[in-house]
């Protein structure tokens, strides 16, 4: 089982998953559905994150994503995740330009 | 259609059964998209059929037995690079290619492809055995015993689908060589096979078991010398099976063979061996000079014929010739036939990616081996690329040719031979970025005169411990561990995957990313300070031992 993410002091939590057709990272949103760019994910609260994250892997296979999990973020515009990793499928990998995911809003 | 030089040419069955496969494949696929198949349940189809779930995308890894394709086969790869990737294919150390951009819904139609070229993406994946490897120089060298691309189609055929070894503790990887001099890091190997002639001039085999590398690193012990060819197959069965019923599978961490041989000892594992074989039926399993020369007769040998003076020819190229005399001496090896050369195609730039080629360089590279190589191509455990047979009067224009899609590095086996995993930028179970340090190392020494001034130096780069970079190998080793959301990278030198095989000996605490590459610089400075006339890095390293190049790699820090 995964622990929980640990948050300090103003971070927040989104959700994040693959999308099963395609593999490609997506977050989610507030209405419940994915999407391609970090700044459209919804903000959360650890109190509530786990619900939130309950509801969204039971809605993984109708929304057709997988491997849904919790990380922690900078509440900036757009948010920022705090780990290298979770940057990186935000943003795309850092080797290529081309290849860099959009982000914005 | 003529049959291709350097790889067993597949028939009807072969094919039929690829295509079964592929519908089966399909079918699950559909069950997946449809939610009748669970993430849960599909993860291990997917697997066994090569793709994997990575950070942004699927990742298709397909199958290259022992590193061989032919002109049409890498032209595929190009094509499916171009069409259902970002025009990338990525060479891995295992001899296969990975498409890092791939789509769930497209890879039953990927496969269709890649089976119209008698390829595919099976035990690519999973806890089975894998692509078994071989020398990259096979069938070619001058140095070579025994041709191991016959035995490395037998133990292919043994290995694909064998009911037994479906569901190993773990996955499980076997190279074989055929050369004294060891290309295939034979000690690093759950298996490690080395031919040679016998008494009798038929095969005989050298096997060691328990080696790799990853979480714990261990050097392969000999469990036996001398077995005959026609007990091979009975032999790496009863290893097999010995292993599949004592290794461990309440732990991943602890489930591969040499966890196994390690916790009984060799001895006690050659005779649970022993006594298996004791009880096999051996005539089921022994391998027929029948059967060998069936297989042998599947390979197509290329027609070395060469005009009397192209070794003159050559000779005379490289006078002339600065540039073109530096990338013989660095990327050739000397080839059985004296009027032709095998030559090593570097697929590491100076600040390029490890590994990576576009879509125009794999086609082009297919063009070059068609026109130069009887269109066979190899693929290194070192991620990069052989044409075994040129004929010597025609390398230069080879080398040409390569240099018009910037393949022309002189740097094989020199600090810019780069061995990396795909790291963090793509992979799932990585904890730092691979590729960057590559490049970045890549571009400090990016001075092709400066690599031969510093001569033989191999740098393996992983991302985490799993160790795809082969880290514990590499005269200079990096490791890149996460440290509170940070990349640091650990050093180790020493390592060595040839003859001799050693692992690296870590050279003190985990550096910052952007300390690294200063680091190895000052490393590499304290070498070339230090050595004697005509030493390696390696030979000073073991005359001085680490304590300068420690103190030389840290006094920043």
């Amino acid at each position: 089982m995964k622990r929980p993410v640990r948050l300090e002091l103003g971070q927040k939590l989104v959700l994040t998953a693959n999308r099963l057709l395609d593999g490609r990272t997506v977050w989610w949103r507030e209405d419940g559905t994915w999407d391609l760019r970090i700044g459209q994910a919804v903000l959360l609260d650890a109190d509530v994150a786990e619900t939130a994250l309950s509801r969204a892997v039971e809605e993984a296979q109708r929304e057709g994503v997988v491997g849904v999990y919790d990380t922690a973020v900078l509440p900036v515009v757009p948010p920022e995740p705090v780990t290298v990793r979770e940057k990186i499928r935000a943003h795309g990998p850092t080797v290529h330009p081309e290849f860099a995911v959009e982000t914005a809003q | 259609m003529s049959v291709p030089v350097g790889h067993y040419q597949y028939d009807r069955i072969d094919r039929d059964f690829l295509r079964a496969r592929i519908a089966e494949f399909e079918g699950q696929v559909k069950r997946r998209l449809d939610g009748t198949l669970s993430e849960d349940e599909f993860k291990p189809l997917r697997l066994m059929n090569g793709l994997y779930l990575q950070l942004h995308a699927y990742m298709l890894r397909v199958a290259i037995p022992y590193g061989i394709l032919d002109s049409r086969q890498l032209r595929k790869l190009g094509e499916i690079a171009q069409r259902y990737d970002r025009d990338y294919g990525h060479f891995t150390t295992r001899q296969n290619i990975q498409f890092n951009w791939i789509r769930l819904e497209d890879t039953p139609d990927i496969l269709r492809e890649l089976a119209e070229v008698d390829m595919h993406a099976i035990q690519t994946s999973g806890n089975c055995i894998r692509n078994v490897t071989s020398d990259e120089y096979a069938g070619a060298a001058a140095d070579e015993l025994v041709d191991p691309r016959v035995h490395a189609e037998v133990l292919r055929q043994w290995s694909t689908l064998h009911p037994e070894f479906t569901f190993l503790p773990r996955k499980f990887k076997i190279a074989i060589s055929g050369s004294p001099n060891d290309r295939v890091a034979a000690r690093f190997h759950d298996i490690g096979i080395l031919a040679r002639p016998g008494e009798d001039g038929a095969p005989v085999f050298r096997i060691f078991v328990g080696g790799g590398l990853g979480r714990t690193p261990v050097i392969g012990e000999e469990l036996f010398d001398g077995v005959r060819e026609e007990h091979l197959l009975a032999t790496l069965e009863a290893i097999l099976r010995v292993y599949n019923a004592h290794g461990r599978r309440d732990n991943i961490y602890k489930a591969r063979i040499k966890i196994l041989v390690q916790a009984i000892g060799v001895e006690a594992y050659r005779e649970a061996v022993e006594a298996e074989l004791g009880q096999m039926e051996l005539d089921r399993y022994r391998l027929t000079p029948e059967a060998v020369a069936a297989i042998r007769a599947r390979f197509a040998v290329p027609l070395l014929e060469a005009p009397d003076d192209a070794d003159a020819v050559l000779t005379q190229q490289r006078r002339d010739d600065p540039l073109f005399e530096r990338w013989v001496r660095s990327n050739t090896h000397v080839h059985r036939d004296p009027g032709h050369i095998i030559a090593t195609i570097s697929l590491k730039p100076a600040g390029g990616i490890p590994g990576d080629a576009t879509s125009a360089q794999i086609g082009r590279l297919a063009d070059l081996a068609d026109a130069y190589s009887f269109g066979e191509i190899r693929i290194t455990h070192l991620q990069n690329v052989v044409l075994g047979h040129v004929r010597k009067d025609r390398l230069r224009d080879l080398w040409l040719g390569l240099s018009e899609v910037g393949l022309a590095e002189a740097n094989i086996g020199l600090i810019g031979d780069i061995v990396a995993c795909p790291g963090l930028d793509y992979c799932a179970l990585a904890n730092a970025r691979s590729i960057p340090i590559a490049q970045k190392l890549g571009a400090r020494f990016a001075d092709t005169a400066l690599q031969a001034e510093i001569g033989a130096l191999r740098i393996n780069i992983s991302g985490c411990i799993n160790a795809c970079g082969h880290h514990h190998a590499g005269n200079i080793g990096l490791l890149g561990v996460d440290k509170r959301g940070e990349e640091f990278f650990q050093l180790t030198v020493g390592g060595r995957a040839e003859n001799g095989a050693a692992l690296g000996t870590i050279l003190g605490a985990a550096l910052p990313e952007d300390e690294t590459v200063d680091a190895i610089a000052r490393l590499v400075d304290c070498y070339l300070g230090l050595r004697e006339s005509g030493e390696t890095f390696l030979e000073t390293l073991t005359r001085l031992g680490h304590e300068p190049f420690r103190e030389a790699a840290y006094e920043a820090v």
